[in-house]
């Protein structure tokens, strides 16, 4: 470690040490650099919480004001589509650990099939949940002043202050609140599965570029870790708008 | 400094990343505890246990999410300060969450007929909660503050 390579960029400054070139030359070592990139993971996903978490406290409280019309307008939701969803996504989780996992004993070609599996399994969510999302349009559960009316009909399109929201499948106008939650909810989480998509696909591509080995591994642990929050909100979100309201 | 438990991790001290390497056939078991986790919290919801219900819901939901961050996302095999944060952001989100409900539950009830929030004793609307439409700043402590036209239709 410690004989001085006059061929690596970094030996002047690193006191005669020769560096990798993936590591950086404010860190010491490869552990400290691994380290520290994960500490800024766990940071950002607390982050995160704290952001969806705004949108629970919300839930929360709206909920256990307006019991009966959440538990009324849940049954609305698809929950056997949103089981099969919180299916794609641990599968998803599970394959995205097992991306790191390859990549941990320097098995690139391992890692890309993970990694294309991960990313199957994100855009089957993403299409099962445009199916909930365009049932939902066209029964028009949409929450706002078009509530109770087709999305895209012809009323709601043109901005006219005449229009008034409906009741819909005998859910009073309020539940729009219920809706208003669920479409913010699962909308967050869904612009987080499209973010966790293209995270992933730049670890595939590094991956197939050949930037990673045993001893170098950041990107594929910390885009698994932000795949896997992805997994964890999910996880809240599927029982408490599709099981019980 | 390190028992021979943990000497993957520090007991040779040439800097390089020796990180867990997890089983797959272990991750395989997690992932089928997970799905049986799922398969109960959907058929304990086709239940009714009442406000039960939800709190199973919670419950399980937060033994899935445990599976997944100590197992998943690596927090038994890391550095014990990862998993303090990850912890202290629940934490913190429990503190936004009481005090949140601790101030909506003073604000006063819902008046159904016409949406707004009520104090139930004095029927005044309560802070908080919108006024009624055409109505704009009745009972609200803004109400005092406007010019004597203050009814009149709101300058936006």
């Amino acid at each position: 470690m410690s004989t001085v390579t006059p061929s690596t960029e970094h030996a002047p400054e690193g006191g005669g040490h020769a560096h990798p070139k993936w590591l950086q030359h404010h860190f010491d070592t490869p552990v400290h650099q691994f380290e520290t990139a994960k500490l800024g993971m766990w940071i950002f996903i607390a982050t995160e919480i704290l952001m969806f978490g705004g949108l629970f406290v919300a839930y929360t409280i709206f909920r256990g004001q307006e019991m009966e019309m959440f538990h009324a307008a849940h049954q609305q939701l698809n929950w056997k589509m949103g089981a099969v969803n919180t299916i794609v996504l641990l599968f998803s989780s599970l394959t995205a650990a097992l991306a790191v996992r390859q990549a941990q004993v320097g098995d690139r070609k391992g890692t890309t099939r993970y990694i294309v599996i991960t990313l199957l399994c994100a855009l089957a969510f993403l299409v099962i949940k445009y199916f909930e999302y365009a049932a939902k349009l066209e029964h028009g559960t949409l929450p706002g002043r078009c509530f109770g009316h087709p999305w895209f009909a012809d009323h709601c399109i043109g901005g006219g202050a005449a229009v008034q929201p409906l009741p819909v499948h005998g859910l009073t106008t309020r539940a729009s609140m219920f809706f208003a939650m669920y479409f913010m909810m699962t909308g967050l989480h869904g612009v987080h599965v499209l973010v966790g998509m293209g995270i992933l696909t730049w670890v595939l591509m590094r991956n197939l570029r050949g930037d990673f080995s045993k001893e170098y591994f950041t990107a594929v642990e910390v885009g698994a870790l932000y795949w896997h929050l992805v997994d964890l909100v999910w996880i809240y979100l599927f029982p408490l708008l599709y099981l019980v309201g | 400094m390190s028992s021979s438990t943990h000497d993957h991790d520090h007991g040779h001290d040439d800097g390089a990343v020796h990180a867990h390497i997890s089983d797959t056939k272990f991750m395989l078991g997690i992932f089928s505890a997970l799905i049986v986790l799922t398969v109960i919290t959907v058929a304990v919801s086709r239940v009714d246990l009442g406000a039960a219900n939800s709190f199973v819901a919670i419950f399980v939901a937060t033994i899935k999410a445990s599976l997944v961050a100590t197992f998943f996302m690596h927090l038994r095999h890391d550095k014990p300060f990862n998993s303090v944060i990850f912890v202290s952001a629940f934490v913190f989100l429990g503190v936004f969450l009481v005090y949140t409900l601790n101030d909506v539950d003073t604000r006063g009830a819902i008046d159904r007929s016409n949406g707004t929030r009520i104090y139930e004793r004095s029927g005044e609307v309560a802070p908080g909660g919108f006024t009624p439409r055409g109505d704009m700043g009745h009972g609200a402590a803004g109400a005092h503050a406007a010019p004597a036209g203050g009814h009149e239709a709101p300058a936006h």
